[in-house]
């Protein structure tokens, strides 16, 4: 999964940032309203946490502005708890809103739960045949047994998991497992879906050729 | 209780007034009514008695007698004698006779008493409340009376001299007079219908004061009331701004008399103090967003932190990023304190007479390491400038600007600092070579948590109040700051202190 945060204060930048990669998250960040909206405008993300006061544009303009191509979940991050506020968040188009001081676990659970609405998944266990994937506790069992996967395993059968029936093309799913900084190589992609084959079934995840990957 | 209340006041001082007005307006009335009722009596009594003795003293046929006669004649109309002298004569008579008509002759001692008709006709003997007389000898025997007399019992001889002497015996009034020949003579009248009259008269005086007291104090009440009632209205308001509702106001009607003016006066106080919450409640909601940051900062540090064993490495680099952190919120309240105590208005510092160029300069000294570090240049052109300030706060207006004028500065820019002395005061400018202030942000930049350029300000860990205590602090000196700029090519700070 993808993220963009957008805050000006750089310390709680970095902090968010490097607590969402050690939950496996790809994240990318921005310190100002036009950059964040550059780069929402500009990759598909699963999430986008959003702060209100920002220099050059403030978190107001930056969701009005996108919600006019891009229907990204925002989640706004904010000092401002007046009910006013929170109503106008919503009103714009955001779908969450969280109060600074937060819970790191609270903006966690919180992103979890947008981006699993968002994809049409509002429970956290999916059911694959006799795979299942419990999203919240990031655990896999085949007939009932564990599976140890990698990160990036996991990552890449929760994203297919949660478009359950589409076909994801190899980019956009590098798109979505991998931040700006990381210069993985896209074929790794192949080795991990080959590995995932092996440790849960060579028909859980079907190829289409030429389009890219799928979960029936 | 009802007395505590000013219209019940007010109106009781009234009464009190008109009560006392009316009250001795009345009794002179009715004194000087009851004092020429009488009077008029008396005159018609010292008539009678003049025409009466006049008769008795003149005799029927001959002139008047010898010796003294007592002379009220001036003061009384005395009748001149009867002429002609056609009298009758009630010889050996103790009552005057029962012809009203006619004349008595009655004898004088032992001669016959002549009385002419005329004088008889002024005793109207059949009306028992009507004049009457008595005559007694000198001996004190009832010598005549008219028939409507009543019994009056003979009180001595009294002196001739001091004429005709009136009395009141029950409800009669009698005027006696002592004869040189030796008889005495009375007149009176019952006055009974003539008290009784006076008697009404009072009543009606009485009745009359009432009404007038009974309608002014109503038509008194209704005005206190009236005139009071936007004391009413005014206090109504004023428990409802204390309830809370500060937007609340007075409903002037007049504003030209005295409570409408008060109302006046009333409704802008309240104004002010709507604004003043208004700018508190704001001040207080900007502290506590500005403190929020920093604590969402340290709190998901430690969190991020706490989640997973770390090296030892990264829990220095937490323990750093909480440490400094925690300085900007201690900066932060630092100067919420520093407003604090300026707003409440203990500031009214320490002043010494000081040399603010002396101050400006130790500023610079200062600020120059970090000048030098920005690459920055520091020209003063320092003017001795005496003023009366609290040299501590003038400094941290100094450095206050010398810092924004750093902050807010172009790299190899420069910096020029002056003090001059003017008429009644001085004057400090700090002018800079940065991007200046945009005209729309120039109304705001006093203000507390403003920042023309937010991201910039919250990098340097700054809240946006260094200006604001500034401002504060020169307000506290009785005097003024202010800001030109042209974006683009710096901005000029000139603080103004009265001497």
């Amino acid at each position: 999964m993808r993220i963009l945060i957008v805050e000006d204060e750089p310390r709680l930048l970095h902090n968010v940032a490097k607590a969402l990669r050690e939950e496996d998250y790809a994240v990318d960040t921005a310190a100002d309203g036009v950059d964040g909206l550059a780069k929402a405008e500009g990759c598909e993300y699963d999430a986008i946490v959003l702060d209100i006061m920002l220099p050059q544009l403030d978190g107001w303009e930056v969701l009005r502005r996108l919600r006019k191509r891009k229907p990204t979940p925002v989640l706004m991050l904010t000092a401002r708890d007046a009910v006013k506020d929170r109503v106008r968040g919503l009103d714009t188009g955001a779908d969450d809103y969280l109060v600074k001081p937060f819970d790191l676990s609270e903006l966690l659970a919180r992103l979890h739960a947008l981006i699993r609405r968002s994809a049409g998944q509002p429970r956290p266990r999916v059911e694959l045949g006799d795979v299942v994937l419990d999203s919240r506790a990031r655990l896999v069992t085949r007939e009932g047994q564990p599976v140890a996967l990698t990160a990036r395993e996991y990552g890449i059968l929760e994203y297919l998991a949660l478009h359950r029936g589409e076909v994801i093309t190899r980019t956009a799913l590098y798109e979505h497992l991998f931040d700006e900084n990381d210069d993985t190589l896209s074929n790794l992609l192949d080795v991990h879906v080959f590995s995932i084959r092996k440790k849960l079934g060579r028909d859980l995840i079907a190829t289409r050729r030429g389009q890219g990957y799928c979960i029936e | 209780m009802i007395f505590k209340s000013i219209r019940a006041r007010l109106l009781l001082w009234i009464a009190f007034l008109l009560v006392c007005t009316l009250g001795s307006f009345g009794i002179t009335a009715y004194q000087l009514h009851r004092t020429n009722q009488i009077h008029q009596i008396d005159d018609e009594l010292q008539r009678r008695l003049a025409a009466l003795c006049g008769d008795l003293v003149v005799g029927p046929g001959g002139g008047p007698p010898p010796g003294d006669f007592p002379s009220f004649e001036h003061n009384t109309n005395f009748p001149p004698p009867p002429s002609p002298r056609s009298g009758v004569n009630f010889p050996g008579l103790s009552q005057a006779g029962t012809k009203p008509s006619g004349a008595g002759g009655f004898s004088m001692l032992n001669k016959p008493i002549w009385i002419s008709t005329d004088v008889l006709k002024l005793f109207n003997q059949l009306d028992a409340s009507g004049y009457y007389f008595i005559i007694w000898t000198c001996e004190g025997e009832l010598r005549l009376c008219s028939s409507n007399a009543p019994v009056v019992t003979y009180s001595g001889k009294i002196s001739s001299e001091a004429g005709p002497q009136t009395r009141m015996r029950g409800d009669y009034r009698e005027s006696r007079l002592q004869l040189p020949i030796g008889n005495q003579v009375l007149v009176g009248r019952s006055i009974a219908d003539d008290l009784s009259e006076i008697k009404k008269f009072a009543f009606w005086l009485a009745g009359i004061g009432g009404a007038i007291l009974a309608v002014s104090l109503g038509g008194g009440w209704l005005l206190a009331g009236r005139a009071l009632q936007p004391v009413e209205k005014i206090g109504a308001a004023a428990s409802r701004i204390a309830a809370g509702n500060l937007a609340e106001r007075i409903a002037v009607a007049n504003t030209e008399n005295e409570l409408g003016r008060l109302a006046g006066v009333l409704n802008t106080t309240f104004a002010r103090l709507e604004t003043a919450f208004a700018q508190q409640r704001q001040f207080t909601a900007d502290a506590a967003h500005e403190l929020r940051t920093p604590i969402a900062i340290l709190i998901s540090e430690a969190q991020t932190t706490l989640a997973r064993p770390r090296s030892g490495e990264e829990y220095h680099e937490t323990v750093e990023a909480c440490l400094e952190t925690a300085q900007q919120m201690r900066r932060l309240t630092e100067s919420l304190l520093e407003l604090a105590r300026l707003d409440a208005g203990r500031s009214q510092p320490g002043r010494d007479l000081i040399n603010a160029a002396e101050i400006v300069d130790r500023c610079v000294d200062l600020i120059r390491p970090l000048a030098t570090e920005c690459e920055l240049q520091i020209h003063c052109d320092l003017a001795p400038a005496q003023v009366r300030a609290n040299s501590d706060l003038l400094g941290q207006i100094v450095t206050n600007l010398l810092t924004n004028a750093i902050h807010h500065n172009h790299p190899r820019g420069e910096i020029h600092v002056s003090t001059r002395a003017e008429n009644n005061g001085i004057s400090i400018t700090v002018a800079d070579t940065g991007e200046g202030i945009a005209a729309e942000d120039l109304p705001h930049i006093f203000k507390r948590f403003y920042r023309a350029d937010k991201s910039r300000s919250r990098k340097e860990g700054r809240a946006g109040l260094g200006l604001a205590i500034s401002e504060a602090i020169v307000k506290a000196h009785g005097g003024a700051i202010e800001v030109s700029s042209q974006p683009g090519s710096g901005a000029v700070f000139t603080v103004r202190l009265p001497g």
